[in-house]
């Protein structure tokens, strides 16, 4: 199979990943429950995570990584924290439905779009600083788009909320592990990540990196202050109720190592290099519209469309020729209607560390064929 | 054996202590904290000997982790707290 579906979930891991999950589960119990070899075990891999991540992100403060099931767990947390019925809240144009519904789920919440057209960095700026310049309560953007791989100006946008003072919740659900991220210099609120893409961890993983104080989403045991009968007041533990997946966070240890040996930067180019390949490719094919940028923010993801095809029915034409790719509306109506896709939907292809160029190049010959073979 | 508790809010907290600890070359062993010194409920422990105590203390004043309780063993096996 020729999988180009990591912005959902990568499916190639690192070796070391499934070994690690098959080990927690035979090895560890429950973090913090016990004063016992197995929970001990569990402790070590729960604390190593941490520290793994806290290496990958430059956040030197373990306490500060919140585990949960996923980035949309993640997103609930801090949004749900910031986020209080009647306010004014600023998103950009490419959200996914982990933000819009959590948001318009706050009763009364006023949500308001920073409007730019795709890939214009500047128009971007323009449009987040008049709506902070307006006042709102707090922001929340995607660092790249999960539809059209967009790489927006974070570092800009960041630093704008901070002139306004205005918190901001990072949705990094397709950078963490495909862009370099230093989350002490960005200054953001919060950042969730999944687990299970970029950071090449099993589903049923995701983090929240906690800048400020948090509010927790779920109630229960923790393993800490269990006479008193309010969640303690203090990280990770606040937002960690419940015992944990020890077994996905084995694994995402294994996944973060990885990252952390070869290096985020070389995975950004590795994918950059295939994206380039694949725009190309893409590009020369009759009746083919891609969605590339002239101006290098793009990473990792690509989507088109093929004229007299529905998306769909193109994504299963190529399931049957043994490629994943993901079509319609990638959870994320809001950035296609910002793009002007949201009555077509797009296909989407996106990149693991694992993609090789012979894959992008079979994967066009595969779409070339199956387009033109409609056409003629 | 005469040994000190450092009580920590948190597992991670404990983990971090015990890390800043290592690091420096003070052995500390992470526990789950005797009944008699964690009012609040559950919670988790570094434990040092004796003679590391004051090492220990400049070292995690120095990390920014400095202990908010801790605990001398008594003869008789109970704890009593010693204040900083």
């Amino acid at each position: 199979m020729i999988y180009l579906d990591s912005a959902a979930t990568t499916l190639q891991k690192p070796g070391a990943v499934s070994r690690a999950v098959a080990r927690a589960i035979q090895t560890c119990a429950s973090p913090g429950r016990g004063g016992h070899a197995a929970a001990r075990r569990a402790e070590e891999v729960m604390f190593s995570c941490r520290t793994e991540l806290g290496t990958l992100f430059g956040v030197d403060d373990p306490e500060r990584v919140v585990f949960t099931l996923n980035a949309t767990h993640a997103l609930n947390l801090a949004i749900r924290t910031l986020v209080h019925p009647g306010d004014r809240v600023l998103i950009s144009a490419w959200e996914h439905n982990a933000v819009t519904r959590t948001l318009y789920s706050i009763p009364e919440v006023e949500v308001l779009t920073a409007e730019a057209p795709l890939f214009d960095d500047d128009a971007t700026l323009a449009s987040f600083e008049r709506h902070l310049r307006d006042g709102v309560d707090a922001a929340v953007c995607t660092a790249v788009s999960n539809v059209f791989g967009y790489r927006l100006p974070l570092a800009q946008i960041s630093a704008l909320c901070h002139q306004f003072g205005t918190p901001l919740i990072v949705d990094a659900a397709q950078a963490a592990g495909a862009i370099p991220l230093n989350l002490s210099e960005l200054g953001a609120a919060f950042v969730a990540c999944p687990g299970h893409k970029g950071l090449y961890g099993p589903q049923g993983t995701g983090v929240l990196f906690c800048f400020q104080p948090l509010d927790p989403l779920l109630t229960g045991g923790t393993g800490s202050e269990s006479r008193m009968q309010q969640m303690p007041d203090f990280l990770p533990d606040r937002g960690e109720a419940g015992t944990h997946n020890v077994a996905g966070i084995a694994g995402l240890l294994e996944g973060v190592r990885y990252l952390n040996r070869v290096g985020v930067d070389q995975v950004e180019r590795h994918e950059a290099r295939l994206l380039r390949q694949m725009t190309d490719a893409l590009g020369d094919i009759p009746g083919v519209e891609v969605f590339a940028s002239d101006h290098a923010n793009q990473c990792g993801v690509l989507s088109f469309r093929a004229e007299g095809w529905d998306c769909e029915e193109l994504a299963q034409r190529l399931a049957r020729r043994c490629v994943a790719v993901r079509a319609g509306l990638h959870c994320a109506p809001a950035a296609h209607r910002s793009a002007g896709t949201l009555e077509t939907g797009t296909v989407r292809v996106s990149f693991s560390a694992f993609n090789t160029p012979a894959e992008v190049a079979a994967f066009s010959r595969i779409l070339r064929d199956i387009v033109s073979n409609k056409l003629t | 054996m005469v040994y000190y508790l450092i009580v920590c809010r948190s597992l991670t907290y404990a983990q971090r202590t015990a890390a800043a600890l290592e690091r420096a070359g003070i052995s500390a062993y992470i526990q789950r904290s005797p009944k008699g010194v964690s009012s609040r409920g559950c919670s988790h422990s570094v434990k040092i000997s004796q003679r590391n105590l004051n090492n220990a203390l400049l070292v995690l004043r120095r990390v920014g982790l400095a202990p908010e309780q801790i605990y001398i063993t008594a003869g008789d096996g109970s704890y009593r707290e010693v204040s900083l």
